[in-house]
């Protein structure tokens, strides 16, 4: 099936393609925009860890006393996330204070004054002064500390066995627990989140940048004329297998860069990243998800090349693009609305169904349990997709590169498929 | 044997018979002319010999044998509308076309360096195809045209659009590829190159075959009774002379139809005795144009034919 035909259409596609500012730029920059959006929330996460100063005001020194022992066994003080000033104060030395200490508030030297008053220990009502009073964080940090000592508190003066406190407690305790427990459920399923986010992403884009560019390199051939220099040595048929396998080529080249620092945080057991983002990969997913956009590339490709052909300016064949355009964005809010349900019928059936299966079934992958069985299926379906339309898209390719002139109506596009060419 | 041979080539585009039944020969060694109109055919039948369009009928073979693969390695084709990779660098761009001819390696770059040196434009191999003018463009083509060194070269409206330097080049071109033998064919709706290059032609109108063979027997055929005449002065006492066919001015040559063969010596006397400056007398002669134009109908404006 390779001629030295076809290897030297393929070997100028590739080096064009390769040296193109286009590729050079997508290839470096999408893992740069990718990896610089995981370092802004770094950052972030960082800004979120910064110092909090809070001044924590009690009626009583008995209370402020517990506060403090309670507080300062906390994590986050240890850590010094937290610096805590404490003080003791009525109602009216409080007003006094808050007033003072006003302006280091708006300036957020105080992010906060936490103010426990003597009727917190009948309705645990507790007030917090701050600029930011939503910070969800600093709440995290310090209601649990907070309510047991309220709670111990508030039994400590009743004539209750310990076993009674215990029990009290242990009912804050158990919200609490339940809350960690969620979070470990949504820890775990970050990383394949993010893994179907990004194979979805990697997909829709590999797929539409290689297909406009083949297609736009087809519409330059043909403009340019340079097509019938070519055909007099090399049928359109071996011209559209090496302009296909080269795109093709490439942009495997391309996914292969992409995917690179993936593979490496996958398979470096989880050292690099922290739990909450860890990666589960098998090299099995990852040959397949290559082996499946390879296919789709190819199919794709084809795809945009004939539409290449078929028109004669680039805007004429974007605006003929709508029907391959519609291929590629369908499946790919498919795989996304999939994230919410990643068993609903339509993702099922949707990765099994030609041109769909390319973008769904690798985020499908990723967050829903699919047997090997199946994804062979899909490859399978792939297979047979790209037998389908290849006699068709070569024919349509082999009469449109030789027509100029009016743009033609898709009624016309289907005649030439009965033609004799 | 003939170099060529085309059998009842057929092309239909829907309703529209763009060539039909069109047969004709191309000897060994021949420099073959297929001339026409425009939109008279002509490449769709050179579209369908280089294998670029399926025909509806009929065959094309090379020496008895059906064309296929092997006849395209060995044909440099130039299109009526050429073009080349913008991008692409000059020396790239005839490795590239050397490439799909099945040509590589040490000779191809011997002989892309040995044209780029005598067409002037080796000092430019590095440079981007974009960059260089557009008759330098052209320059590039004729290269690699011929760069595989084929057997044949086939070349659809070759002079079109060419400015008058490298319509000389391309004539050197096609002549030194007669020297070593090579066959060439080219069409062109230009009668005047047509009868100055080619030995042997054929004529196509709406998509038939209505005249082939040598020139020299074409011209022959035709030419009797027949004289082309330069002049300076007033013929106009010829029109309506009872020995005179018809007159048609083609210019710079006015062509004379006598009746009998003997009478054209008639028509010398007479210029002569009413002092017309005879500048070129050609008994027997006639231009393909005139043949042409006979031919295919006086639809033809002359008028395109000479400006062009």
């Amino acid at each position: 099936m390779l001629n030295n035909r076809i290897i030297a259409v393929f070997k100028r596609e590739v080096k064009e393609r390769v040296i193109s500012k286009g590729f050079i730029i997508m290839t470096i920059l999408l893992p740069v925009f990718m990896f610089g959006l995981i370092g802004i929330q770094v950052l972030l996460m960082k800004e979120d860890s910064t110092k909090f100063n809070v001044t924590v005001v009690s009626e009583s020194n008995e209370l402020t006393l517990k506060l403090e022992n309670e507080l300062r066994s906390t994590d986050a003080v240890k850590e010094k996330t937290l610096n805590l000033l404490f003080s003791t104060m009525n109602k009216d030395e409080f007003k006094e204070f808050l007033k003072s200490k006003k302006q280091e508030l708006l300036d957020e030297k105080i992010n906060g004054v936490l103010y426990v008053p003597e009727s917190a220990l009948k309705d645990k009502k507790i007030e917090y002064y701050s600029k930011t009073p939503q910070n969800r964080r600093l709440s995290e940090m310090m209601n649990r500390p907070i309510n047991k000592v309220l709670i111990d508190t508030y039994f400590s003066n009743r004539a209750l066995s310990v076993e009674e406190l215990n029990f009290a407690r242990q009912g804050i305790d158990v919200t609490g627990f339940k809350v960690s427990k969620e979070e470990g459920f949504t820890e775990e399923g970050y990383g394949s989140l993010v893994l179907t986010y990004l194979f979805t992403f990697l997909l829709y884009i590999s797929l539409l940048m290689m297909g406009q560019m083949i297609m736009q390199s087809v519409i330059e051939e043909k403009s340019s004329r340079i097509v019938e220099v070519i055909l007099s040595s090399v049928s359109s048929k071996e011209l559209m297998i090496g302009k296909i396998l080269g795109s093709g080529f490439t942009g495997l080249l391309q996914m292969a860069i992409w995917l690179s620092p993936v593979i490496m945080v996958a398979s470096s057991t989880w050292i690099m990243l922290p739990p909450e983002v860890s990666i589960s990969l098998s090299t099995f997913q990852i040959v397949y998800f290559l082996v499946n956009f390879f296919l789709g590339l190819i199919i794709f490709l084809g795809l945009f090349a004939t539409v290449g052909a078929i028109f004669d300016n680039p805007q004429d064949a974007q605006s003929g693009l709508w029907p391959v355009m519609l291929l590629i964005i369908i499946p790919f809010f498919i795989a996304f609305s999939m994230i919410e349900n990643p068993n609903s019928a339509i993702a099922k059936i949707s990765s099994f169904v030609p041109f769909a299966n390319i973008i769904v079934m690798p985020a499908r992958m990723t967050i829903a349990d699919v047997s090997i069985f199946q994804l062979l299926i899909s490859l399978v379906v792939s297979i047979l997709t790209l037998l389908a339309i290849f006699p068709l898209a070569g024919k349509i390719y082999r009469i449109g590169i030789l027509r100029t002139g009016k743009k033609p109506k898709w009624s016309e596009v289907i005649k030439w498929l009965k033609y004799k060419y | 044997m003939h170099a060529l041979e085309v059998k009842n080539l057929t092309k239909r585009f829907g309703s529209l018979v763009a060539v039909d039944q069109a047969s004709f020969e191309v000897p060994e060694g021949s420099i073959f002319g297929l001339i026409g109109r425009n939109g008279a055919g002509k490449t769709t039948t050179i579209r369908m010999m280089m294998g670029i369009y399926m025909p509806d009928e009929g065959e094309v073979n090379l020496r008895g044998v059906k064309v296929g693969q092997e006849f395209k390695n060995r044909v440099g084709y130039l299109p009526e509308e050429r073009g080349l990779y913008k991008k692409m660098k000059v020396m790239d761009t005839l490795n590239y076309f050397a490439e799909i001819k099945g040509k590589s390696g040490r000779d191809v770059h011997k002989r892309a360096n040995e044209y780029l040196k005598r067409f002037e434009l080796y000092d430019r191999r590095l440079s981007k195809v974009e960059d260089l003018s557009k008759g330098n463009q052209q320059k590039l083509q004729f290269i690699a045209t011929v760069l595989h060194d084929p057997d044949f070269v086939i070349l659809d409206e070759p002079f079109s659009g060419l400015d008058p330097v490298n319509t000389n080049l391309l004539k050197d071109i096609i002549l030194e590829m007669k020297e070593r033998g090579k066959v060439i064919i080219f069409s062109t709706h230009l009668m005047d190159f047509a009868e100055k290059l080619c030995d042997h032609l054929a004529m196509i109108d709406h998509g038939k075959i209505i005249l082939k063979g040598k020139l020299s027997e074409i011209k022959s055929r035709y030419a009797q009774k027949n004289v082309s005449l330069t002049y300076e002065g007033d013929i106009s006492f010829l029109k309506g002379h009872p020995i005179i066919e018809k007159i048609e001015n083609y210019g710079n040559t006015t062509g004379i139809r006598v009746k009998e063969p003997e009478q054209s010596q008639t028509v010398l006397k007479m210029l002569v005795e009413r002092g017309i400056v005879i500048k070129k007398f050609d008994a027997n002669d006639i231009s393909l144009q005139e043949i042409f134009i006979e031919l295919a109908g006086r639809e033809v404006s002359g008028k395109e034919v000479h400006n062009a």
